[in-house]
């Protein structure tokens, strides 16, 4: 064999082996060029399922909407809870651009936007397609209210084409199209679905705050048509037959879905299936020697509990198959706690497990696990507490009512208001007002929905959220936005930092 | 090919074999002695036989042998593992001289698709032999250069049988994508992944175990390790981080014989993480004023979940063969108990090699190799992340010492008094089961034909099939928060296919000038899968385990998952050549056209070219009688090489499955993705100096890594499956250094020898024109310091720079301060070693002979993590302290100080570790049955001198965010054990 020959056949077996066009192949993905490699409707659950962690676990927008007012606190103890000042300086009105869980609450708030963008870029159904929009306004309205630049992205596909950014009223109107398109083809029933009235609810929020978003933040001023729609819309839901609960916990409790009569829209959560992490709310609050057994961390600070006057039953209550189980108590916890014999538990240094109504940023006591009033909406489930399945409440009922009535008492209707309002508070144990006021009445929001994500955004609306609390000095303007996260400042020029940052 | 019929075909030239060795008769005997050239001493276990026979022996112990040879031999053929082979004429009483590797520059050497001389070289490549690997308990490759080789660093991630280990070949180059080298085995490369599945439960992630586990180290006959790209170039895209090529032993020609060894090691923990004792914490306790936290007793946590762990490891071979055909059959036995107790892996190894010519001609041939490993590991429950309910070296760090461990009928106590979410370490063990069965195999097949004595057509096939099966279970009854009893069940399965031809031409050309070309094609497929399944909320049934009945979970609680990443394919063209003009220049030229399935659609091909110079100084004629230099080479050589180690389907926009009825999309494609690019200049120089008595090198080098692999930050909003996408980022990582390997032969006598070698590095490190952008890493995770990230990658810095609050002390009330109140954080430390050092020497004398190594890193800083949350002043009253605060003369530290990481914790990573000493024995031949017998004694880990207050400066805790990697963080890992072992070998 000579070398011409070798060569030819060397040559040959290369091009015989080289048949490989080196091209991907999947197995367990999908590519997404392929327009009916997916189904829409999965699609439309995956969206449904990016709201859970920004809404549910204990250091997202929860976070970012209650460590910063006087209902909650993440004080560090000792060796525990510092977490590189993360809570400290929510509450403290101390945070910046790198704030790690602000970044984080932006970031998967924009993931559920692109989610639900993508289901309408499927060409889904009427029905999907308005479920799709729902999810998409409620989380780009999150975003408008945090940090009033909300980037949008219009290709899906190629990632080097940067969102644009919109600012206050474009955004409102944007989110406000969105659901007013939805609004005729959402379906009415099940709370864990996009629904017409939890659209509705949503409108509310966005028409009761438009003074805040498309006015100024500071001093907010509230048109007599945005009022007369939040009144409208309040009506339309109210229509539909909520009540209030006879067991003010119900709402949140085991099975909440089930026997609460007051929920327009929470998040599923089902073992085996879906769910998020809604268990963070009582292992966040509840002491180690407690059961179940928690972190020892957030509490509420002494504003709050000072609201409630005695005998208000959603100041503190038994619940049923809870308290008669492990001794926990629900609502907000102070003083000497006790197992379900009666027995007065400790903590772990030795010391009677009260919580005391003083609590510090930073506690280096002696008493430094007992400081603070601990707060307990999600009752707990014995059966499954871990992970919970507790559906995860975003609007419900009086909540509806309570904005219904501030809109009346904000176009001059106050009688009107406060005849709801002390309908609501004789269900629930209270002395009934004589008259409504803006400070009364953001009081009663307070009392009512403590814990459930709405204090900042009322407090904004009300002109408090500068104010000053316990561990907390009056703030700067800048703080009644979040600081655009670095992170993303870097990567989408389109963005500006937020004034003052 | 199917694996069946490879392997039958593997199997037949064995069988053949045995029927060559035929009777010869009408002998004559020879004898003599075999002797190491460097400095006289005897060679053992040198192969001897007379050319053109079967016949052959190897020497004993001191270096002697005996051999009938037909009467009309006339030249004996003497070769060792380390030495080149020489052809000598038979004489009477015979002294056969060896030449080492210091200074043999005919002998060849092991490159990239082929082999070269050694005085061809052009590039840094260095190279350990088997004499020269580190003994003792080592299960892995990687771990027997530990220390020997000038820039390169091997860092055992944590003391667990197998584990991790990280090793940096001129320090790190890229930020996102895998910094490990590419081994390649006989010509077979390797993926960097083993088949042993992943695990994260509640106690965190696991650490990963060594990809390497699967080749006994005692089947490894040299590693050559390819530091400069002019060197690794020829492996195109997968050569940027370095390459090591791995030679296993082959059988040599001569009569079959019988190899063995066997080893009896004892473990123990090397260097505690000093707490306190019970009457050190009860003094702690009094001091402080606190008035609970004394329970009595004194006990020992750690010690209490360490062991006396006993090793136990037997190899035994058999090789043999003639010119026609060698063969090697190998296997190993391994069964290391682990310092904590329950923990430990066995392994079984078996491995078949071959050698054949086939035809009259001698021009066909056929090489194999087959190796097999099955392994089984059982996992402590150490993870690299644990939250606030921490891992089990965490909790026995943490228990009170004044409380009992143990109730009065001997078993633990699950719920201590000092707090239910305290865990007792015993319990942990004994409620904890993670255990891993592992089976890989890996065949090649390797046809050539010489059509002439230049020229050689060459065919590489080889499979690679990997198998893991992983169970874990938490029972019951431990005081997790949450926790019902958890299960799980994970399988992955990893295949690897290749298929390689090379065209090589080797031939002096001219009377100046000769030639050594090769040129081939490479096609390989990675074809990688897993499933599992999980459950919790078990019932209890006595002796059985969770993961054997998983069907009892409640419906609800049971989780299935499968996964198969897109298969993916690489196919390469590639050529070199080497140019040698008098022995005085040498000039080589690479080039390798990488294709890859992962790329991206616009880029699917890249071009990795190499030149390296060499001139041999010493061939010239003003150095060519010198007296004081007799070898000297200094070279100089560019090369690209190429990383894309990044995962498959990166390119592409895609879709998840998450679960019934759950789609979203997961990943922004990059159409343009391709590989990150590695320049390097390399200037070095060899030499040899007084008749070798002294020999090294010297190497300078600089490597700027360009359109460096990363996973960037998408432009919210995306997908909510990643909130990243990878591209090839404008900034790079630049690296320089020098390093050199210096070896004396300080003494050389008939009786007693003593040489000694140093190699050092020094190396800098730094990111480059990466923008505004920053990335954060090393995430810590325990009590207090949740979401804290203490590492940065931003541009002017080192990579993995730490990020942290300046601690300045501890104020009048207890409290720490910090620059700026805490609210501003620093640029504090570089966790990247700028000196590295290894130190060996032996010594021989008559039949006894000791080997000493050492290791160690200098000029960086270790983040403490442990310190930092687990043994925090908080905890005293509850649980353990670090003994070191509450010491005299402190400023008394307040027990309500913030646990916060800062500079406090930041520790200097100076080390030097006596990693590896031996001593052995010389017996020689006992009787006519035990040739070669030998018995050594190795100690390892035996000291380390540091400051360090951890377990060990040699860590690595897995610390990474996002899938960028951390480096240089210790927490709670798994201790480094101290390891002394009696072994035994001889042959048959």
């Amino acid at each position: 064999m000579n070398i011409k020959q070798l060569l030819i056949l060397f040559v040959g077996a290369i091009v015989l082996a080289s048949c490989s066009k080196l091209e991907e192949k999947y197995r367990g993905g999908v590519e997404a060029v392929a327009e009916g490699g997916v189904n829409v409707a999965d699609v439309l659950q995956g969206a449904y399922n990016a709201l859970n962690n920004p809404f549910q676990d204990q250091s997202r927008f929860w976070a970012a909407s209650q460590h910063t007012t006087d209902e909650t606190i993440g004080p560090t103890r000792g060796p525990d809870w510092d977490d590189n000042g993360v809570w400290r300086v929510l509450h403290s009105h101390n945070w910046d651009a790198d704030h790690l869980f602000l970044r984080d609450t932006y970031r998967e708030l924009l993931q559920a936007q692109y989610a639900a963008s993508n289901v309408l870029a499927l060409n889904p159904s009427a029905q999907q397609a308005a479920e799709a929009k729902f999810i998409r306004a409620l989380s780009m309205w999150c975003i408008l209210d945090g940090w009033d630049q909300v980037p949008v992205r219009t290709d899906l596909d190629k990632v080097t084409v940067l969102p644009e950014v919109l600012k206050g009223k474009d955004a409102f109107d944007f989110i406000m199209k969105d659901l007013t398109e939805a609004l005729p083809n959402l379906p009415v029933g099940s709370a864990i679905k996009a629904n017409k009235d939890a659209a509705r609810a949503l409108m509310m929020k966005m028409y009761l705050n438009k003074g805040v978003y498309a006015g100024s933040r500071k001093t907010p001023t509230f048109d007599a048509g945005d009022m007369n729609q939040v009144i409208t819309l309040a009506d339309q839901i109210l229509a539909s037959g909520y009540q209030l609960d006879d067991n003010y916990f119900d709402a949140f409790g085991p099975a909440n879905s089930s026997k609460s009569k007051e929920m327009i829209y929470a998040l599923e959560n089902t073992n085996g299936l879906r769910g998020g992490n809604n268990q963070s709310r009582w292992y966040c609050t509840l002491h180690y020697n407690q059961r179940p057994s928690g972190w020892n961390g957030f509490t509420t600070v002494a504003e709050t509990y000072d609201r409630f006057e005695a005998g208000d039953k959603r100041l503190t209550a038994d619940y049923p198959g809870v308290t008669d189980v492990s001794g926990l108590k629900v609502g907000l916890l102070q003083g000497q706690q006790f197992d379900q014999t009666g027995a007065a538990l400790k903590d772990r240094k030795g010391n009677n497990l009260s919580y005391t109504k003083t609590v510090k940023l930073k506690e280096t006591g002696n008493d430094l696990e007992i400081t603070g009033i601990r707060v307990v909406k999600y009752a707990p489930d014995y059966q499954v507490e871990f992970p919970a399945e507790n559906e995860y409440v975003i609007f419900r009922a009086a909540d509806v009512w309570l904005m219904k009535a501030e809109a009346l008492l904000r176009t001059g209707k106050a009688a009107e208001g406060l005849e709801i309002v002390n309908i609501i508070r004789t269900k629930r144990g209270a002395t009934p007002f004589a008259s409504l006021t803006l400070d009364n009445l953001l009081d009663e929001r307070s009392r009512e929905l403590y814990w459930e994500g709405w204090r900042r955004n009322d407090m904004i609306r009300f002109g408090k959220f500068l104010g000053a609390w316990t561990e907390k000095p009056a703030s700067g303007d800048e703080r009644l936005l979040f600081a655009i996260p670095s992170e993303q400042l870097a990567v989408n020029p389109n963005l500006s930092q937020n004034p003052g940052y | 090919m199917t694996p069946k019929r490879l392997l039958k075909a593997m199997l037949l030239p064995v069988v053949m074999l045995f029927a060559f060795q035929v009777a010869v008769a009408q002998n004559k005997t020879v004898s003599g002695k075999v002797t190491d050239g460097k400095d006289g001493s005897p060679v053992a276990g040198a192969s001897v036989a007379a050319k053109g026979t079967t016949t052959g022996t190897s020497t004993a112990a001191d270096g002697s042998f005996q051999l009938s040879v037909p009467a009309n031999a006339k030249v004996l053929v003497v070769s060792s593992v380390g030495f080149g082979t020489v052809e000598v004429n038979i004489t009477d009483n015979m002294n056969v001289v060896l030449a080492s590797s210091g200074s043999n520059l005919n002998e060849v050497v092991v490159v990239g698709y082929g082999s070269a001389r050694k005085k061809d070289q052009t590039g840094a490549v260095a190279q350990v032999k088997a004499k020269d690997f580190n003994k003792g308990v080592l299960t892995a490759a990687d771990q027997l250069i530990q220390g020997k080789v000038a820039g390169v660093q091997v860092i055992n991630n944590s003391g667990a049988p197998g584990g991790g280990t990280t090793v940096r070949i001129r320090g790190n180059s890229s930020i996102r994508s895998s910094n490990q080298p590419l081994y390649v085995v006989d010509g077979v490369p390797l993926d960097g992944s083993n088949a042993r599945p992943g695990l994260g439960n509640t106690l965190g992630g696991m650490p990963a175990a060594n990809p390497l586990n699967f080749i006994n180290p005692n089947d490894i006959a040299s590693m050559e390790i390819l530091k400069d790209a002019s060197a690794a170039a020829i492996y195109g895209s997968r050569g940027a981080n370095g390459v090591i090529l791995i030679t296993t032993k082959k059988g040599q020609a001569g009569a079959p014989k019988i190899d063995f060894n066997a080893g009896v090691g004892v473990a123990s923990i090397m260097k505690r993480f000093e707490v306190m004792n019970g009457d050190e914490y009860r003094a702690a306790l009094t001091k402080y004023g606190a008035t609970s936290g004394n329970y009595g007793d004194n006990v020992d946590a750690l010690g209490a979940i360490l062991q006396n762990a006993i090793t136990q490891n037997y190899n035994a071979s058999v090789s043999g063969g003639n010119d026609a055909g060698k063969y090697r059959l190998s296997v190993g036995l391994t069964d290391q108990q682990g310092i904590i107790k329950e923990s430990g892996l066995k392994r079984a190894t078996a491995s078949l090699s071959g050698s054949y010519k086939f035809l009259d001609s001698k021009k066909l041939g056929l090489d194999f190799n087959l190796f097999t490993a099955q392994s089984t590991e059982n996992i402590a429950p150490i993870s690299n992340n644990a939250g606030f309910q921490g891992s089990l070296i965490g909790h026995a760090l943490q228990w009170n010492p004044t409380h009992p461990l143990r109730n009065a009928d001997g078993t633990p106590i699950v719920i201590p008094q000092f707090g239910n979410t305290s865990i007792n370490p015993l319990s942990m063990i004994e409620a904890y089961d993670d255990n891993v069965a592992t089976t890989e195999v890996l065949a090649s097949v390797s046809p050539y034909y010489k059509f002439n004595d230049n020229f050689e057509y060459r065919l590489l096939y080889s499979v690679r099939k990997g198998v893991g099966v992983r169970k874990n279970e938490i029972k019951r009854f431990l005081n997790y928060q949450g926790n019902l009893g958890s299960a799980s069940v994970g399988t992955a399965e990893q295949s690897t296919q290749q298929l390689t031809h090379t065209l090589s031409y080797n031939n002096q050309i001219t009377s100046d000038i000769n030639l050594n070309a090769v040129a081939g094609y490479e096609y390989m497929k990675y074809d990688n899968l897993s499933y599992g399944m999980s459950g919790s909320d078990f019932a209890d049934f006595p002796g059985l385990s969770y993961y054997n009945y998983l069907q009892n979970a409640p419906n609800a609680r049971r989780g299935i998952g499968s996964g198969a990443g897109p298969i993916t394919e690489l196919q390469s063209y590639f050529a070199r050549a080497v140019i040698n003009w008098q022995d005085r220049l040498v000039l080589t030229g690479t080039v390798r056209a990488d294709g890859s399935s992962k790329f991206g659609a616009n880029n699917k091909y890249g071009v990795f070219p190499s030149f390296a110079l060499a001139w041999n100084l010493s061939n010239e004629k003003f150095l060519a009688n010198s007296k004081v230099v007799n070898n000297l080479k200094i070279r100089a050589g560019w090369g690209r090489t190429g990383n894309q180690e990044f995962p498959a389907a990166a390119s592409l926009n895609r879709y998840q499955i998450n679960g019934p009825n759950d789609v979203t999309r997961s990943n922004f494609g990059n159409p343009d993705l391709t590989w990150e690019q590695s320049d390097m200049i390399n200037v070095g120089a060899d030499f040899g100096l007084f008749e070798d008595r002294v020999w090294g090198t010297i190497d300078w080098f600089q490597k700027t890594s360009t359109k460096v692999l990363f996973e960037q930050i998408v432009a919210q909003p995306g997908p909510p499956g990643s909130a990243k996408y990878w591209i090839n980022l404008p900034g790079n990582i630049f690296n320089t250094g020098v390093e050199f390997a210096l070896n004396a032969a300080i003494v050389r006598g008939k009786d007693f020898s003593w040489n000694a070698g140093v190699n050092a590095s020094f190396l800098k490190n730094e990111l480059r024109d990466f923008g505004n952008q920053f990335f954060e890493t090393g995430a810590l995770s325990g009590q207090g310091v949740s979401g804290a990230r203490v590492q940065r990658l931003v541009s002017g810095q080192p990579l993995n720079v730490f990020y942290l609050r300046q601690f300045e002390g501890i104020d009048a009330n207890g409290q720490s301060i910090y620059t700026n109140d805490g609210n501003k954080l620093f640029y504090s430390g570089n966790p990247n070693p700028t000196t590295l050092l290894g130190i060996t020497t032996d010594l021989n004398y008559k039949k006894f002979s000791a080997v000493i190594n050492m290791n160690g890193a200098f000029g960086h800083m270790i983040y403490n993590e442990t310190l930092t949350d687990v043994v925090p002043i908080g905890n005293l009253g509850t649980r353990n302290i670090a003994k070191s605060l509450v010491a005299d003369g402190k400023t008394q530290e307040a027990i309500s100080n913030a646990i916060a990481p800062s500079t406090r914790y930041l520790e200097s990573g100076n080390y030097l570790k006596l990693a590896n000493a031996t001593l052995s024995y010389n017996v020689g031949n006992i009787g006519k049955t035990f040739r070669n017998v030998n018995i050594s004694l190795t100690g390892q880990n035996l000291f380390v001198i540091t400051k360090f207050s951890g377990f060990d400066p040699e860590v690595n805790v897995d610390k990474q965010v996002d899938g960028i990697p951390s480096f240089g963080i210790e927490y709670s890992p798994y201790p480094t054990a101290r390891t002394i072992l009696l072994g035994v070998s001889f042959g048959l």
